[in-house]
């Protein structure tokens, strides 16, 4: 009975003027999407491996450990997803590298001695919206089409399913038979189902048909196993919006007001609330620290083993020099009365210059060199950790807004789609987790080297103390971003265990209202 | 007769589920949105006076005039709460400098505190109304004909003596008082929580300028309603005109301006112009090169530029061809070079604002051929959606547009020439106080402040005129179209 209620819905559905328009603006925006991408994939393609080429051939052409340490593991840039045509409009807003240059300093201390800045990672953003003068957009990806087009059109199929017929009493003559409600609705849920998903899957065949022209998109098995998931996604989340119809449909005698509830439904949860509730849950947000408090805690924090270093660093020279007793005097008169060091430098140039150059010609010890690397590397240590809880704060902001912005079926069909495909915050997450561990390698790399070289003085930070050997480039960690469907399901599983839920509930909720309506 | 159709109109809708449920999803997302609106703005003033402040800290720090470092801040527009446009989007800052003239890409935003949450597009007021009120009108008209005319009642009206022309103006005019409501209605809430916040105050001229985006709202609506009305005379069914009205509806708000702007690229490849660019900017500079060493030949200087062979203690720091000079103290023999090296610096400040002035017009053809050109086509071709229309007349009434932020542009510009005027009274480029503090640090007590205020209101509704027109024009053809069909349909 169930089948022949399937079939007499699909049929119904089939012939309909929303099936055709469904159809039309379907294929339409599925070919759009293909078309667009056929466009711009290579580019975004050819640019990821130049850049990674370019990462790499500079890496291995530091051949010295030192000039490793000091400039640092490359950008580490992210691999594109093949399937970006699926999800592709986060991605702008996210940055494409792991890290970026800030520069570097070299300063004179003491006598003149000369210490310079090794890398410390600091994280590149993405602001593309800050010179772009183009009208604000949406990209029109399956993301866009699917949580827009695959929630209106389930429910302009499913508005007068139940209320249209209860209004012209086929309704009363349809339960009239010995068929349950359950049995009716499952019937009519599955009927439009069908209807809703075969002008989507033929609208995709289409896009996945232009896309596969295309030598520079090769998909492989983890791939479609990917698309299958994301198809799956869809469907799940069609399939809530028909029987949010229904519930809708079932509860409401006249068509036309079930059609308005609908549509403010539609219009709240798929329209707005992604965005608005994501801008609102920032107003109770602890604030990120802003550009200028940031550069004060770094000034500060930096001030102060500066200072610490300068003044060790000239106790310990002024200590060693043989003729330290008239330097000390020399820097005591600097501080207090240049005019009398002045006095002094003319009267005993000579001597002051022979314990100068003693100092510099002589060979720095160890003792000094730990100094200076622990300067070194301390410096490093604040920076990243000031970077690192910046970009923490950053993104647990986005987090927490990512939660509240769940109310929305659409909201969460946008995050595990972009987790399945590759794209997105998740993802990038997890880029910066792999990012993270190559740094980690990357030091332990040049660690392990100088621990291996029997000459070396084994401290890291400054070239005097590390090992000289030549480097193979071979030997080097590289930094490979891959994209694996294990990663991408579990970033997605939440997403799609909240979906499954909704539908749940919402497939409840129909059952419930349908049974105790009046007909 | 018009007013009783009228008045019978009103009642119908007014007493609909539909109005209901409109108005209050309106003035639900209006209340959610203006309060996150506000404070984002209440924070953006924040931030703004705080950013003022260190600029000018930065400023007058300078000891010497060559190491000033002068930014300006964009102020932010209250009323991009209303529309928001490119207000929020691009950067705020701009360096002044003698040496470059700045253009659009000048203005930064790398004091954004988390661009992360650019994720989540901001909902300005403006888009509320596009998107809920326009489907609200055509919820209104979809069975305004077709209704009428499956239930028999259209019939029914046209047996009394009242004209065809009559019956569609009086549902017309019914539809756009009540869809005028709830517009009405979320600016009366929005003026409310405006005035419990203290940051914003808002002038007459705030008040006009809101006035022209209601005026455009009703143009916007009408556009709708008539769109809805035209279907409604041509089907019989109203499932039919119900189907044909919601899909148009998909289409003209969420597809086309984004598929616009996505697919259609007339303006094409612009590295040729930027290359081209690039070229005339090196020649510029290769031209002041040649210039700086005809000086230096007849220069008793001796060294390499620009230090020379000047023995100083004290700090310089550099950036391109920018030099900033901070002699402390300048040792005795280097003295007698002094005044050559004043010389030397006037004439590569002269030389350099003059070489700037011609890279800016280059500059300023190069964004007008390519960005602006990009972004005025890409307007141009989402205009034939009513709804990027509005959105577009919106931010022309507020001043949020490209128009608006050149306009900024300009007035920098025009501070820059200030700061450059400031500085030539000073004689700041020969002076000994442009590279060293030794006799004194440069007092900055005179420096001309950078004001930026919003362009007249008449200039914003003239730049708001273009799109509304073509609003109104929609509005007539469609009106005819309409009235035309009703007129010869058979009932």
């Amino acid at each position: 009975m169930i089948k022949h209620i399937i079939q007499r819905e699909f049929f119904d559905h089939l012939n309909s003027l929303r099936f055709a328009l469904t159809v039309i603006i379907m294929a339409a925006l599925m070919v759009t999407n293909a078309v667009v991408h056929l466009q711009s994939h290579p580019d975004k393609v050819r640019s990821y491996s130049e850049n990674v080429a370019g990462d790499r051939d500079t890496l291995q052409s530091r051949t010295d450990l030192y000039e490793l340490l000091r400039k640092g593991p490359g950008k580490l840039y992210k691999q594109p997803s093949s399937l970006t045509f699926i999800a592709d409009s986060s991605d702008a807003f996210l940055p494409d590298r792991g890290t970026q240059n800030w520069g570097s300093w070299s300063r004179t201390v003491g006598f003149g001695t000369q210490v310079k800045s090794i890398w410390s990672a600091d994280y590149p953003t993405a602001n593309p919206n800050s010179r772009d003068l183009r009208p604000k957009a949406t990209k029109i990806d399956w993301v866009f089409i699917i949580t827009y087009l695959l929630s209106f059109i389930p429910l302009l199929f499913t508005f007068d399913a139940l209320s249209g017929e209860r209004e012209n009493g086929t309704l009363r003559l349809c339960l009239a038979n010995s068929i349950s409600r359950p049995a009716l609705l499952t019937g009519k849920f599955l009927g439009t189902l069908i209807a809703v998903l075969i002008p989507f899957y033929f609208a995709v065949l289409l896009n996945l048909a232009v896309i596969s022209t295309d030598t520079w998109t090769q998909l492989g098995a983890a791939d479609w196993g990917r698309l299958g998931m994301i198809l799956l996604i869809a469907s799940g989340y069609a399939s809530i919006f028909i029987a949010v119809g229904l519930m809708v449909s079932g509860g409401t005698r006249d068509t036309r007001v079930s059609l308005v509830v609908l549509l403010i439904i539609w219009v709240a949860l798929v329209v707005f609330m992604p965005s608005t509730l994501g801008t609102l849950s920032t107003k109770w947000m602890s604030p990120v620290q802003t550009a200028h408090q940031r550069e004060t805690a770094r000034r500060s924090a930096l001030d102060q083993i500066n200072d610490d270093f300068q003044k060790r660093m000239t106790d310990k020279q002024v200590a060693k020099s043989q003729t330290g007793n008239l330097l000390n005097q020399f820097m005591d008169l600097m501080k207090t009365s240049p005019k009398a060091a002045e006095k002094l430098a003319k009267e005993k140039e000579a001597e002051l210059r022979a314990a100068m150059a003693n100092l510099e010609s002589q060979k720095a010890d160890e003792e000094e060199l730990r100094i200076k690397a622990e300067f070194v590397n301390k410096d490093v240590e604040i920076r990243e950790r000031l970077n690192r809880a910046h970009l923490q704060a950053q993104l647990a902001q986005v987090q927490r807004a990512r939660v509240v912005t769940r109310f929305s079926p659409a909201a969460i069909v946008q995050y595990a789609l972009e987790s399945m495909t590759g794209t997105g915050l998740k993802r990038h997450l997890q880029f910066l987790d792999s990012v993270h561990l190559h740094m980690r390698q990357f030091r332990n790399f040049i660690t392990e080297t100088d621990r291996a070289d029997t000459e070396s003085l084994h401290i890291i930070g400054i070239p005097e103390g590390m090992s000289k050997k030549p480097i193979s480039p071979q030997a080097l960690p590289s930094f490979a971003d891959k994209i694996t469907f294990s990663d991408t399901f579990n970033a997605a599983i939440v997403d799609m265990l909240l979906l499954l839920g909704l539908l749940g509930i919402s497939l409840l909720g129909a059952f419930f209202v349908f049974s105790r309506s009046d007909i | 007769m018009l007013h009783t159709l009228i008045r019978q109109e009103i009642l119908g809708h007014l007493m609909s589920a539909r109005f209901l449920a409109a108005v209050v999803i309106t003035l639900l997302l209006v209340v959610a949105n203006t309060v996150v609106l506000i404070d984002a703005h209440e924070n953006r003033v924040a931030s703004y006076s705080q950013q003022a402040k260190v600029h000018r800290e930065k400023a007058v720090a300078a000891e010497t005039y060559s190491e000033l470092k002068l930014f300006v801040e964009r102020p932010p527009n209250p009323l991009s709460l209303l529309s928001a446009g490119l207000e929020k989007r691009l950067g705020t800052t701009v360096e002044i400098y003698h040496g470059e003239v700045p253009t659009i890409s000048s203005v930064s935003a790398r004091n954004l505190e988390n661009p992360y949450l650019n994720l989540f597009s901001q909902i300005d007021l403006v888009s509320i109304f596009q998107v809920v009120l326009s489907l609200l009108a055509l919820l209104f008209a979809y069975d305004a004909i077709a209704g009428d005319w499956e239930s028999g009642t259209l019939r029914l009206v046209i047996s009394h003596p009242v004209g065809r022309g009559a019956i569609l103006l009086g549902k017309y005019i019914a539809a756009m008082i009540c869809l005028l409501l709830p517009v009405l209605m979320s600016l009366l809430i929005v003026m409310l929580q405006l005035s419990l916040a203290s940051s914003i105050q808002l002038g007459t001229t705030d008040f006009l300028r809101i006035g022209g985006i209601v005026a455009t709202t009703i143009v916007y609506l009408s556009v709708f309603y008539l769109i809805g009305l035209l279907i409604s005379t041509m089907t019989r069914r109203t499932a039919t005109s119900l189907m044909l009205c919601m899909f148009l509806w998909v289409i003209l708000v969420l597809v086309y301006p984004n598929w616009s702007r996505f697919t259609l690229n007339p303006v094409g490849d612009m590295r040729p112009e930027r290359q081209s660019a690039y070229q005339q900017v090196e020649q510029i500079w290769e031209e002041v090169d040649r210039e700086e060493q005809r000086f230096l030949a007849n220069s008793p200087l001796e060294g390499e530029p620009p230090r020379f062979n000047i023995g100083y203690s004290g700090s310089s720091s550099s950036s391109g061809r920018r030099y900033g000079f901070n002699m402390t103290k300048v040792n005795a023999d280097s003295e007698p070079s002094l005044p050559h090296f004043q010389d030397y610096q006037a004439f590569i400040g002269t030389t350099h604002i003059r070489a700037a002035e011609k890279i800016g017009l280059i500059n300023e053809q190069r964004w007008a051929r390519t960005s602006i050109r990009q972004a005025t086509w890409d307007e141009r071709l989402m205009k034939f959606s009513p709804a990027s229309l509005y959105t577009f007349a919106t931010s022309a009434w507020v001043g949020t547009d490209i128009d608006g932020m050149l306009d900024f542009v300009g007035a920098v510009q025009a501070y820059r020439q200030i700061l450059i005027d400031y500085l030539h009274d000073k004689d700041a480029f020969a002076s000994r106080r442009w590279f060293a503090s030794d006799q004194g640090a440069v007092d900055w007590w005179d420096l001309p402040q950078f004001r930026f205020a919003p362009v007249d209101v008449s200039e914003n509704a003239q730049r708001a005129l273009m799109d509304v027109s073509l609003l109104f024009v929609m509005n007539l053809v469609l009106f005819m179209v309409s009235f035309l069909i009703f007129i010869k349909v058979e009932v």
